[in-house]
């Protein structure tokens, strides 16, 4: 399986880690999403953005290459559609964009092997993620692969620093914030930040445009998706909001100030 | 409610990946950054100079052009920026366009190799603000007939005259300006400390508020001598870079028109008489109707153009025309938006009026309609109507 290093030349020396970034393609947040079957209608979807969580973690692993002087590996496993994606992130700054594809559903366990071989193969020592992807928020792809590679694994991250050879994460924590310092192999998923991720600008855009996508199936990684460990039965939207309650003039007042204090225990 | 632009025949997927990118580059900023602080710098009355940054940053400046650290991007992509950077405001737009087809341009077609590598990298990184100085108080539509003129001194130029509607003149660093040497149009470049040489704002406009208006007054304005641009003498000159700059605002009107749709659109649906959203009424859905049949045809037209001047086949009347129809369904439609707006139409919570106001100086800038009609009209009967004389 040698497939990744005809490509590449990885290697570790002194600080020039491999830093993997992994994204995911999700519905907008603002596009609307419909149900059809007991599944969402991906055909219907108009517009795809990469899950902002992982933008912060985008964000923190261009700081991160800086620091480091590393090589910042953009990962996604997904439809054709999401190499778009990969084309952004090298906009910004990532340097090599690997995609596996695949065009059907894979459950959070398949996508969690499918990573972890790409990571094995790609000789990544610190991975950076969102905390949760948009659509299925289901936060079990940071701490999943951190179990197969056997990293540590760090959640809720908000910034992450590398000094004398440790990684240090402020997390969000019940008393504010903590910080954990941790050495590679590690994983890093990230909460929303402060550091939003940087805009592109034209240079970035045109070497973005230059820049290969190495795309490799699951096969070519070695992981057979045959079998599902996972079952999701059905979708279902939200429950529409009861409509609200209108009051007008000042006869209403008290009855308001009543609901406001007994109701909805705001005052 | 996030911006959802119109493009009812999907034109933007004939745009290239590259062109995709940098309209949502140009596109995010300005819903970050622009959008949330236009009506401020409205009444301010000021451009804000974090945007001059913000562009420069992007590498959006000076965008068709290649070489001494500019964009090198494609025609199209530049007017998919003014039209993204017009959707937030016509003054924004109005700095863009100056900038790049008005003070880059001519340094790029028309200047020294020295000229460009010194003005050039600066002015694409946003560093250095550029005006174009052509317009004067007595001479808009009639150029040619110019009263600035520069004077051979031996070792140095001396400009006397002045200018005035020249966008970004206060806060330039470097302006073109065209005056006479010898009785032919010549250009110059003229940097903000040369003696002789002010640049006072015009205050009071009601339109392109947060874009700035200067005049530009030489009196024995002493410059040295290569600051002359040697590669063009005559009217071909200043028309070349309007031709450019008229191109990004027939896309840039697209932009405008919109934004006007949108808030018209989002409007409608809500705003509710007589115990309907107004959209259910025909009276606007027919007004709706319209504005989604001429933003397509302004993008069709728009993007045709694009094309055209991306394979260098074209001619100044192609241009004529679509800035003049684009810019004028676009002072239409924000005119119809006001209307649908009702009342709440003239607020600044809503783009509509402002966007109406900023649009009664794109026509008339650049050329005015009538003045693009004219062109037009002597391409078809080869009769000028520009002057009674023969």
């Amino acid at each position: 399986m040698g497939i990744f290093k005809d490509v590449f030349t990885f290697r570790k020396f002194g600080n020039n880690m491999n830093i993997v970034v992994l994204l995911k393609q999700v519905p907008d947040t603002t596009a609307k999403i419909s149900v059809s079957s007991g599944a969402v209608d991906q055909d219907s979807v108009t517009k795809w953005s990469m899950s902002p969580y992982d933008e912060y973690a985008l964000e923190a692993a261009l700081k991160l290459k800086n620091i480091t002087n590393g090589s910042l590996i953009a990962l996604t496993c997904g439809p054709a559609r999401s190499s778009k994606m990969l084309t952004d992130a090298a906009a910004v700054g990532a340097d090599n964009l690997i995609h596996i594809v695949h065009e059907g559903y894979l459950d959070s366990m398949q996508i969690q092997s499918l990573l972890t071989a790409a990571i094995v193969k790609l000789d990544g020592e610190v991975i950076l993620c969102g905390k949760q992807a948009a659509d299925t928020n289901s936060g079990s792809t940071g701490p999943g692969i951190s179990e197969l590679l056997e990293a540590g694994c760090v959640t809720h991250v908000t910034e992450v620093s590398f000094e004398d050879g440790e990684f240090s994460a402020v997390r969000l924590s019940s008393s504010g914030s903590e910080k954990v310092v941790i050495s590679s192999p590690c994983v890093f998923a990230f909460d929303k930040g402060l550091n939003e991720l940087r805009r592109p600008n034209v240079r970035g855009i045109m070497m973005a445009k230059k820049k290969e996508i190495i795309s490799f199936s699951p096969e070519d990684l070695g992981i057979s998706i045959s079998d599902s460990k996972v079952q999701i039965i059905s979708h279902a939207p939200p429950a529409e909001k009861a409509p609200g309650k209108k009051y007008e003039g000042a006869s209403s007042i008290q009855t308001v100030i009543a609901k406001l204090r007994d109701e909805a225990n705001v005052i | 409610m996030a911006y959802e632009a119109l493009d009812f025949y999907e034109i933007d997927s004939l745009l290239t990946e590259e062109e995709r990118m940098v309209r949502d580059m140009v596109r995010d900023w300005v819903d970050k950054e622009v959008i949330p602080n236009i009506e401020h710098a409205c009444r301010d009355g000021v451009f804000p100079d974090e945007w001059r940054v913000a562009l420069g940053e992007m590498g959006v400046l000076g965008a068709p052009l290649k070489g001494y650290e500019c964009p090198g991007l494609s025609y199209t992509a530049y007017g998919v920026i003014c039209r993204e950077l017009e959707r937030g405001d016509s003054g924004l737009r109005s700095f863009a366009s100056v900038q790049g087809s008005l003070a880059m341009y001519p340094i790029w077609d028309f200047g020294s190799e020295e000229q460009k590598n010194y003005y050039l990298p600066k002015m694409a990184s946003g560093e250095w603000i550029g005006c174009f100085g052509l317009t004067e108080p007595d001479y808009g539509s009639n150029p040619g007939d110019m009263i600035t003129k520069a004077e051979d001194m031996g070792d140095h130029y001396l400009l006397n005259g002045a200018k005035m509607w020249i966008t970004n003149g206060t806060i330039a660093e470097v302006a073109v300006v065209w005056a006479k040497l010898d009785g032919v149009i010549r250009g110059f470049i003229v940097q903000k400390d040369d003696p002789g040489f002010t640049a006072p704002e015009m205050k009071g406009k009601h339109s392109l508020k947060a874009s700035v208006t200067s005049e530009l007054v030489f009196q024995d304005c002493k410059i040295p001598k290569n600051r002359i641009l040697p590669g063009v003498k005559g009217l071909r000159g200043p028309f070349s870079c309007l031709n450019n700059a008229r191109f990004g605002i027939s896309w840039g009107a697209v932009g405008s028109a919109q934004a006007c749709f949108h808030s018209a659109k989002d409007y409608a649906m809500s705003r509710i008489q007589f115990d309907h959203p107004i959209a259910a009424y025909q009276l606007v859905q027919n007004k709706l109707a319209w504005m989604l049949r001429e933003i397509t045809k302004a993008q069709l037209l728009a993007y045709h153009l694009g094309k055209k001047k991306d394979v260098g086949d074209w001619i100044p009347e192609h241009i004529s025309l679509a800035k003049m129809n684009n810019v004028d369904i676009a002072l239409e439609i924000a005119r119809v938006a006001r209307d649908i707006h009702g009342a709440n139409g003239i607020l600044d919570e809503y783009p509509v009026m402002r966007h109406m106001a900023n649009l009664e100086s794109v026509k008339t800038y650049e050329g005015t309609h009538d003045i693009h009609n004219l062109i037009i009209g002597r391409h078809i009967t080869g009769i000028q109507a520009f002057t009674r004389e023969a």
